[in-house]
């Protein structure tokens, strides 16, 4: 087959985090195949996607398209070349019918003036019989289930004559059958003389639906390979790479104390398939670093905002220190002894407007008034440079937060959870997005809370972080945990990233999942 | 005197008065749909009303006065726009902002060119033309209420007809709602919802200005804040009315049968004039705890 797309030497450095999004990427498709384009998140996949559709624009490289050069600023340009995408979250009108909804910017007219309906019903009408799509063009997108959402925007794209097809993460938000019927699809387009391109990082689905794979890591191409020559663990072994964990002392101070325990903790919505957490069970106790990893989307964040008092539980118990603390609200939780560092350091951890002492003080400005209820300035001063130092910040008690580099954001924050006495803290994604320097730095600050005795549950994404500091380590996958073990030399990223990707799962065939991290 | 002799021209008069509502509510629709609350009308109408007038004056054509007044309005419309769009203001500080320079600029200009903050009076300016179909007039109740209006009131109802077909009927109308709905939609396709909330700030300008005029030209006179809170009640409307314009056209005449009404008792009843004057405001609250009402069992 001939080579139909080549994007060589694509490099992207965002300008805002300065984070080298794709590094030299080279990417070449053929035609008439499915290609699968798998990564980690953050590896690049969707920022590569982005440019080809014309979203972003690459620093440099070329993109060689059916043969020729083409520059492609706009996603107009990029339809008439005849590449389409369809992009993770819908971007669909939700009062406007199917039919409306697909001929949005290239309406057909009546009396050169007017929109023409049954025009664009008819002409749609023709895409979706053509393609045998499930879907009535005269329908609103309201009332449409998510999966025939999906078929709108690629109805979208076809009726814009797409010829090659991107599909950013097709599957995230469809149940088994609507993957099943989309993957049915997708080879009858490829039957028809279609390219398509499919972003996931779901390894069964790239095993059945993909002709050839490239993996993408840390922003590079890392491998090219027919599908038919690889299985699932090699994938996942090049897609998750090799290990980078930094030694530090662990020794183990003995004390275990249960501090909290969920038991069997559910959210289920109404009419919901599966829910966002399915029977979540474990305890963490004193002196331990209990490291919960999975991949966006299985259940992380829920957790997070779960722990932390922000969203309640449909099912399920909370316990701290055997009080049972369910559903109890995040101030009543923090009163209890909770420090929590987000995930979403600049809305939720802090308040970029204000500056860095009144960010110190935010969960304790109780303590730092005079009497007739104002500040006491001083005493705000001095307590907030007496932690400038500690945490070694590199900015000043009246800066605004936001003017700080994300390094120095996260220790103020940190400076103002972890300082005082607490019983359990919750660190979420803490080194995301941050330099050697910050992260080793935030790293020590977690193993002392721990040496202090403090409980500490530790949610990422980073594998190689969960390796570094937990001492038990739970992996999420669909919302439940599919594995909990001890952190041992012989644990590899291999063999965590196998769970992460829902090739293994512990507790499958176990009905009454009730495992308890403490008794690893 | 009997209920029906009271009635009618009371019903008369509301089909007149409530023309600057239905305007403005009309222009709101638009930048409504395209997903933005313009709260500039108020300004805009005062705009259209000095401008259109004094035009009206200088050149002693009423219908050169309109023409040059609208286009005054639009050309402070598309500021007003510019600001907001291009250099991403935030609109209600725009709105507010645009509101003030109409007050300001109407004040300043007019002690300019004539002397006075307060009324100007234009004797010899030509009354606007009514319409008049002889043979239509003697068609009882109905032909009482609705002939016999100057022409603006009945170009205000041609325009909720035009809206009408440009709302649902044109593909401009369908991307002036998608901007409103999902502008990322739009985005995603290649369309730039920036220039539909523009054209929907710049049809509100021409709405506005028409809705001054048809104030001022009546009277024959230019009176100071001559809007008095109609482009707020307007905003209204437009909710009151669905954010159709026929629905508008509903809801206008409801505001045009309640200042209709605080005009007539003021004569006839014994009730206190503050409570007759403050009646369309109190229509107002009255207005939007139904509506707010009737959502909330929506809802549900």
């Amino acid at each position: 087959m001939e080579t139909y797309l080549r994007m060589q030497n694509i490099t992207k450095t965002y300008s805002t985090t300065g984070m080298k999004a794709n590094n030299e990427v080279e990417f070449e498709v053929r035609k008439g195949e499915i290609h699968a384009l798998v990564g980690e998140n953050g590896a690049g996949k969707t920022t590569l996607m982005k440019i080809l559709y014309g979203i972003e624009t690459a620093d440099s490289g070329e993109i060689i398209f059916n043969g020729e050069t083409v520059k492609i600023n706009n996603p107009i340009a990029a339809n008439n070349l005849g590449i389409g995408m369809v992009h993770q979250h819908f971007k669909l009108i939700n009062e406007f019918t199917v039919a409306q909804n697909v001929v949005l910017g290239i309406e057909p007219k009546r009396r050169m003036l007017f929109f023409d309906n049954n025009k664009a019903v008819k002409s749609v009408a023709e895409v979706i019989e053509k393609n045998h799509f499930h879907v009535a063009p005269d329908k609103k997108i309201s009332e449409l289930s998510v999966g025939q959402m999906q078929q709108v925007e690629i109805i979208k794209m076809l009726y814009r004559k797409a010829e090659l097809l991107i599909l950013d993460e097709p599957t995230s938000v469809l149940t088994e059958q609507e993957i099943k019927r989309l993957f049915i699809t997708l080879k009858e387009l490829v039957r028809q003389g279609k390219t398509i391109i499919i972003i996931t990082h779901k390894l069964d689905e790239v095993k059945d639906v993909s002709d050839r794979i490239t993996v993408m890591r840390k922003g590079k191409t890392v491998a090219v390979k027919d599908t038919a020559d690889v299985d699932q663990a090699e994938i996942s072994r090049l897609m998750v790479g090799k290990s980078v964990v930094f030694d530090f002392d662990k020794s183990q101070d003995g004390c275990r104390e249960p501090v909290l325990s969920l038991e069997n903790v559910t959210i289920k919505k109404r009419r919901q398939e599966r829910p966002l957490l399915d029977r979540v069970s474990f305890t963490s106790s004193t002196c331990e670093i209990t490291g919960i990893t999975g991949v966006a989307g299985n259940g992380l964040t829920e957790l997070e905002d779960v722990i932390a008092g922000l969203r309640p539980v449909t099912g399920g118990k909370i316990y701290h220190n055997e009080e049972d603390v369910t559903n109890k609200s995040a101030r009543e939780l923090r009163d209890g002894g909770l420090a929590y560092v987000p995930t979403d350091r600049l809305r939720r951890g802090s308040s970029v407007e204000t500056s860095v002492k009144e960010n110190l003080i935010l969960t304790s400005h109780h303590d730092f008034m005079k009497r007739g209820g104002v500040f006491d300035n001083d005493k705000i001063d001095n307590y907030s440079r007496g932690l400038i130092s500690e945490y070694l910040i590199d900015g000043s008690v009246d800066d605004p937060i936001g003017t700080l580099s994300g390094g120095n954001i996260q220790k103020v924050i940190l400076a103002r959870e972890l300082d005082g006495a607490k019983d359990f803290v919750l660190f979420s994604e803490p080194t995301w997005g941050l330099d050697v320097a910050s992260s080793e730095f935030i790293y020590e600050k977690i193993l002392e809370m721990r040496h202090r005795g403090t409980a500490v549950i530790l949610i990422s994404s980073n594998i190689d972080e969960i390796l570094t500091l937990a001492d038990t380590v739970l992996v999420m996958y669909r919302g439940r945990i599919v594995t909990k073990q001890p952190v041992t030399r012989e644990l590899t990223r291999e063999k965590i990233g196998e769970y992460m990707l829902g090739l293994k799962d512990d507790y499958r065939h176990t009905d009454d999942m009730k495992g308890d991290a403490s008794e690893n | 005197m009997n209920s029906g002799e009271f009635s009618i021209p009371l019903i008369h008069n509301s089909v007149s008065i409530m023309t600057p509502f239905l305007l403005a509510g009309i222009g709101g629709l638009m930048t409504e749909l395209a997903g933005m609350l313009n709260i500039a009308l108020e300004g805009l109408i005062l705009i259209g009303a000095f401008f259109s007038v004094i035009f009206a004056a200088s050149t002693g054509s009423l219908f050169l006065g309109l023409l040059l007044g609208i286009m005054m309005t639009i050309f402070i419309s598309w500021i007003f726009g510019a600001i907001t769009l291009y250099l991403k203001a935030n609109v209600f500080i725009t709105g507010l902002a645009t509101n003030l320079l109409a007050g300001g600029l109407t004040t300043v200009l007019s002690f300019h060119m004539f002397g006075t903050k307060g009324v100007l009076m234009f004797q010899d300016l030509p009354k606007l033309p009514s319409l008049k179909i002889p043979a239509l007039h003697g068609i009882p109740v109905l032909g009482d209420i609705l002939l016999g209006h100057n022409i603006l009131v009945y170009f205000g109802w041609l325009i909720v007809v035009l809206a009408w077909v440009l709302i649902y009927k044109t593909p401009f109308g369908f991307r002036l709602r998608g901007t409103g709905s999902n502008p990322a939609a739009m985005t995603a396709l290649g369309l730039k919802p920036i220039n539909y909330q523009m054209a929907g700030i710049l049809i509100s300008g021409f709405t506005c200005g028409l809705a001054g005029a048809v104030l001022t030209l009546n009277l024959g006179a230019y009176v100071p804040n001559i809007s008095s809170g109609r482009g707020w009640i307007a905003l209204v409307v437009i909710y009151l009315g669905g954010k159709t314009p026929f629905g508008i056209l509903g809801a206008a005449f409801i505001f045009g049968l309640a200042e209709s009404f605080s005009n007539y008792a003021q004569g006839f009843m014994n009730i206190p004039a503050d409570f007759i004057l403050a009646f369309p405001y109190l229509i107002t609250v009255v207005a939007m705890v139904v509506m707010s009402i009737i959502q909330h069992q929506k809802a549900d």
